[in-house]
């Protein structure tokens, strides 16, 4: 059980990942093991990683994007950033410099909206 | 002697009000009457409101007082009267004119109904010479305030107009940049066009910049930094219409385009807005 964690698959080998405001991106060791390991269970290939709810992205949190899209290429699993927020997309571009590791897109895409929560994988 | 002055003006004001009143309604009449800016009514009211503020002035603790209450009620109504002489579409001139005008007719008034000469009183004059100074500055500070915030309105909605952002497509948004980019300029492009991006899921921008003659290196940077930004919240830009002048100086400034998708038109910039988007334009076959 992991507090602020919500992953739901949605399509046959993606996967959504809801963070809340009670994830504690400083236990990124533990977050990251959880995730990946979960996501590998699950053979999934894709992550879609909710933004909505973050409107300013700053370092510490852009090194914790960073670090889960690294661990999870490692995995065979690509990382998409969804619903980025205006204000959040403007303080990232202040001190992104190049391409991030992590790709990203305005939503998930039609065909993965057969969403259906995965027993087990809820992890808060 | 002030002390004195003052109980024998408020004392005059108290018991004569309402004649001194009519005799202050002419320079309302002449200023702001004539134009039409304000009818007999309002003359009245203003005259009659004028009156009692400047007896509550004269008859406080110390009428010299440019901090007491009073002061600043006779400051307050010549600054809503500049504000409603002007928003009517009357001049400045028409109000400080009005004021002077009021400040000869009231000591005028004050003689002609105490039988005191204050006319040739040096300390009466004095004293309604600064205390009208002060008023006048403040009908000026209304004016400037006034005149500002019509600026800066007309400069937002030029703002607004000259980088109009457009959904030309569905998911396609096209903003033509015309004239000179400053950073400020840039930075409400972005707001407008990241907002814009996030309501409409735009999922291609083109920014036009074939009107921009001009460009710096701190413009240049924020330019490439809406690009980013569009491209972090999951959409594509593409940068059309670069001028040479502007290719050349955005060079020099070793401005990085890896990753920017540029074209050299708009029409070209549509194309591959279409293309990226897997849509087919074609002429209707014959």
């Amino acid at each position: 059980m992991i507090a602020g964690l919500h992953l739901t698959r949605i399509g046959k080998d993606s996967f959504l990942l809801e963070p809340s405001q009670a994830l504690n991106i400083r236990d990124q060791a533990r977050l990251l093991d959880a995730i990946a390991g979960a996501l590998q269970q699950k053979r999934a290939v894709c992550l879609y990683y909710d933004l909505a709810g973050q409107k300013l992205i700053d370092q510490v949190y852009y090194a914790w994007l960073e670090a889960l899209a690294r661990t999870l290429a490692a995995v065979n699993v690509r990382m998409v950033c969804i619903h980025m927020q205006p204000t959040a997309a403007f303080a990232l571009s202040v001190f992104v410099k190049g391409k991030p590791c992590f790709e990203t897109a305005l939503d998930i895409p039609d065909n993965h909206f057969s969403a259906r929560p995965v027993e087990g994988s809820r992890m808060s | 002697m002030n002390q004195k002055l003052s109980e024998k003006l408020s004392a005059l004001f108290n018991l004569e009000v309402g004649s001194i009143s009519t005799l202050l309604e002419e320079p309302g009449r002449l200023h702001f009457g004539r134009d039409g800016l304000m009818d007999e009514e309002e003359i009245v009211d203003l005259s009659a409101e004028f009156l009692n503020l400047m007896a509550g002035l004269l008859g406080a603790k110390n009428p010299k007082d440019r901090n007491c209450p009073e002061f600043h009620a006779l400051e307050i109504f010549f600054s809503a009267l500049a504000q409603k002489v002007l928003i009517r579409g009357g001049k400045v001139e028409e109000v400080v004119r009005y004021a002077q005008l009021m400040q000869y007719t009231l000591i005028e008034a004050l003689e002609q109904d105490s039988g005191i000469a204050f006319t040739e009183s040096r300390s009466v004059l004095l004293y309604f010479n600064s205390l009208f100074n002060e008023l006048i500055m403040e009908v000026f500070r209304t004016y400037l305030a006034e005149r500002e915030r019509v600026l800066e309105a007309q400069e937002a909605e030029l703002r607004e107009t000259s980088t109009p952002i457009t959904e030309i497509w569905d998911g396609v948004l096209t903003l033509p940049i015309i004239g000179t980019l400053d950073s400020s300029r840039t930075m409400l492009v972005m707001e407008a066009l990241l907002s814009r991006v996030a309501k409409d899921h735009a999922e291609v921008v083109v920014m036009d910049l074939t009107g921009v003659q001009n460009i710096d290196s701190q413009v240049s940077h924020h330019l490439i930094q809406i690009v980013r930004a569009v491209q972090l919240m999951g959409s594509n830009a593409i940068i059309t219409g670069i001028q040479p002048e502007i290719a050349r100086a955005l060079i020099s400034l070793n401005i990085d385009f890896t990753g920017i998708t540029t074209r050299a038109s708009l029409s070209d910039g549509l194309k591959e807005a279409f293309r990226q988007m897997d849509i087919h334009v074609s002429h209707k076959a014959s």
